[in-house]
Parts: structure tokens; C-alpha cells; sequence
């Protein structure tokens, strides 16, 4: 079994847009004529929200023993450059209508996402698909955690050992998992 | 007594005429021409720049002068603000017109040897543009940079050479 993370960089380009009319410097002059001169520029830019994740790695559950539930918890980073450096988080599986399952063919099989909004858990708040999780903060200083925190959340797939008993034996299920993050 | 008070006068007046000759040169300088530099909305990881060009003159016999560029950031840093975040840009002159590049300044840091073609205070005749103010705004600074709007002061000073 095999859940291919696919990773999602990026920026919601909805937030980009912001008053910068009413931010706009106004502060040109002109110097005078004389022994020295002094004139001034003013200076406006704007830089949008921007959010992004990364330090995503595969997850491989690998001859999994049936009697117990399986789970695999993996650091990731991720960087909010708003005031609070807030976010949200969506998930989305490969399955039917977006289902966390993996698949064979015609054979599926459900796991389940968590996600902490803290680096080293191993159990988080369940996700649904498609559904943002809201009022997460990350305390990355720089995009992609260049320095700083190596890590800032973590991501929790689990396999419930019902879910591992419908599972065909020698049988390779994959699907990927689609993590969006926006932000807040 | 009216004799008197009018030959004082008269000596006054030829002091003065004579202390202030007819065709003296001054070593006044101007800066003019000056507009805000809008940056937009900036894209992470991409070098932005603005440039103008502007009318500096010199009255001295080279038409030389020094500029001095101060931001409105702590220690007049060249950076912006929104609120206590900062964004940092660079300032480059150049002493020729519709120039993209030019010579780094430094805070409070004089950039002399430098010279104008201006032959009018304003560039109201002659070359419309004597010089070339860069404002750069790095890519790298960008992309650390907290959200929102900023905005700052560059004040630039020229002296006479």
C-alpha cells in the first residue's frame, strides 16, 4: 500500500488583493534652488498573502498486519507570510468524489487524514475531504523552513484494522492525497 | 550733516557693488522632478524595479555635485513599513537619464563626482532629465516578507562639487 502525496505550493490568489489606494505615499517634492537641495520620493508596494507547504513525503504502509490499525506520521512545513501567520488547511484523496481511499482496480480501501498544527504528533484533528480546516498558525519564519523551525505541523495518515482486513492479500493499493493551504 | 549721511551713503552703496560683483558664480544645486515610485503588488522571489528620471543642476564651473539618499527606516535604513513589519529596498543612481542601472548608495553616504548636463535649475530648457533614481526591491526580500501594504520616504540630497 502506497498513498502518494501530492504537494500543493502556492498562494490563494483570491487574498492577493489589497487596498494599496488607500496606502499609496504621496510624498514627492522638489528640491530648491540653493547651496544644498532636498527632495523627497515617496515609496508604496504591496506584497500579497502568500502561504506554502513542502517537506511532503510519501507514505508507505508495507505488509501490514491486519490485526492492528496501521499509522504514519510525517513534519512538514508550513510558512504563512499574514500578520498572524494564519492558515487553513484543505485535504482531498483520489477516490471517488475526492475519497481518502487507495485502490487496486476495482478494490478500495478508506484511511484517514490528521492533521497538528505542531510539529512531532502523532494524532492531529481529523479531516475531511474537501472540507478547510480553519485556524491553524505555523511559527515558520521563512518560506519552505530555510531557518528557522526545520518543521512546523504534522500530517497523520492512519489504516484501521477493519480497514486492513478487507484488503486483498499481495495486493498493491496506491492513491494520493492532495493537501491546500490558504491563507488566513 | 546732509552732506555727510549722503557721501556715507554713497560709500555704502559702492561697497556693496563692489563686494557682489556682476557674473559671480554661485555653487547652488537642485533637485527636481521628483515623482513616488508605486511598486504594486510584488511577486515573491521576483526582483522589482522602479525607476524616474529627475533634473539635478549644478551651478559650479564642472557642473559637479554629490547625492545623498536617506531612507525613512530606522537609522534612515532603506525600507518600508507596514506597521513593525519592514521591507527593504536599494537605491542606485545614475548621473545620466532613462539609465536601468546605476551606482549603489548607502544610507547617509554622499556618492560624489558626480555631474549634471542641466543648464536650466529645473530642466525647464535644454535636456528635460539630467539623472536616474533605481529603486530595487529584491526578489529574496520579498519572499519573507509579512503581507500587506507598505510604504516609506526617500529623501535624496545633492550638494555642490
Amino acid at each position: 500500500m502506497k498513498i502518494l502525496i501530492a504537494k500543493r505550493l502556492g498562494a490563494a490568489g483570491t487574498v492577493a488583493l489589497l487596498a494599496f489606494s488607500s496606502f499609496a505615499a504621496n510624498a514627492a517634492s522638489d528640491g530648491t534652488f540653493g547651496a544644498t537641495s532636498t527632495g523627497t520620493v515617496g515609496i508604496s508596494a504591496s506584497v500579497p498573502s502568500r502561504v506554502q507547504i513542502s517537506k511532503l513525503s510519501d507514505v508507505a504502509f508495507t505488509n501490514q498486519d491486519p490485526a492492528s490499525a496501521a499509522s504514519n506520521a510525517q513534519n512538514v512545513c508550513v510558512y504563512s507570510n499574514t500578520a498572524t501567520k494564519g492558515y487553513n488547511i484543505k485535504a482531498t484523496g483520489s477516490g471517488a468524489s475526492s475519497a481518502f481511499t487507495l485502490a487496486n482496480s476495482t478494490l478500495t480501501v478508506p484511511y484517514t487524514v490528521e492533521w497538528a498544527q505542531t510539529t512531532g504528533q502523532t494524532g492531529g484533528t481529523a479531516l475531511t475531504t474537501n472540507v478547510a480546516l480553519t485556524g491553524q498558525t505555523s511559527a515558520a519564519t521563512t518560506p519552505a523552513c530555510t531557518s528557522g523551525a526545520a518543521t512546523t505541523a504534522s500530517l497523520i495518515v492512519k489504516m484501521s484494522s477493519a480497514a486492513l482486513l478487507t484488503m486483498q492479500s499481495s495486493t498493491s493499493y496506491t492513491g494520493t492525497l492532495t493537501l491546500v493551504v490558504a491563507p488566513e | 550733516m546732509r552732506l555727510l549721511s549722503c557721501m556715507a551713503l554713497v560709500s555704502a552703496c559702492g561697497l556693496a557693488v563692489y563686494a557682489a560683483p556682476a557674473g559671480a558664480q554661485s555653487n547652488n544645486v537642485r533637485i527636481s522632478g521628483l515623482s513616488d515610485l508605486a511598486f504594486g503588488s510584488l511577486t515573491s522571489g521576483v526582483d522589482a524595479t522602479r525607476t524616474e528620471n529627475v533634473c539635478t543642476f549644478s551651478a559650479t564651473a564642472t557642473k559637479g555635485y554629490r547625492i545623498t539618499a536617506s531612507g525613512s527606516g530606522s537609522s534612515n535604513a532603506f525600507t518600508l513599513a507596514n506597521g513593525t513589519a519592514t521591507l527593504a529596498y536599494e537605491v542606485q543612481w545614475n548621473k545620466l537619464s532613462s539609465q536601468s542601472s546605476g551606482s549603489n548608495l548607502t544610507p547617509n553616504v554622499a556618492l560624489t563626482g558626480q555631474t549634471s548636463t542641466a543648464t536650466q535649475q529645473a530642466c525647464n530648457s535644454g535636456p528635460a532629465n539630467s539623472g536616474t533614481l533605481i529603486v530595487v526591491i529584491r526578489g529574496t526580500s520579498i519572499a519573507s516578507a509579512a503581507g500587506g501594504p507598505y510604504a516609506g520616504t526617500l529623501t535624496l540630497l545633492i550638494g555642490p562639487e
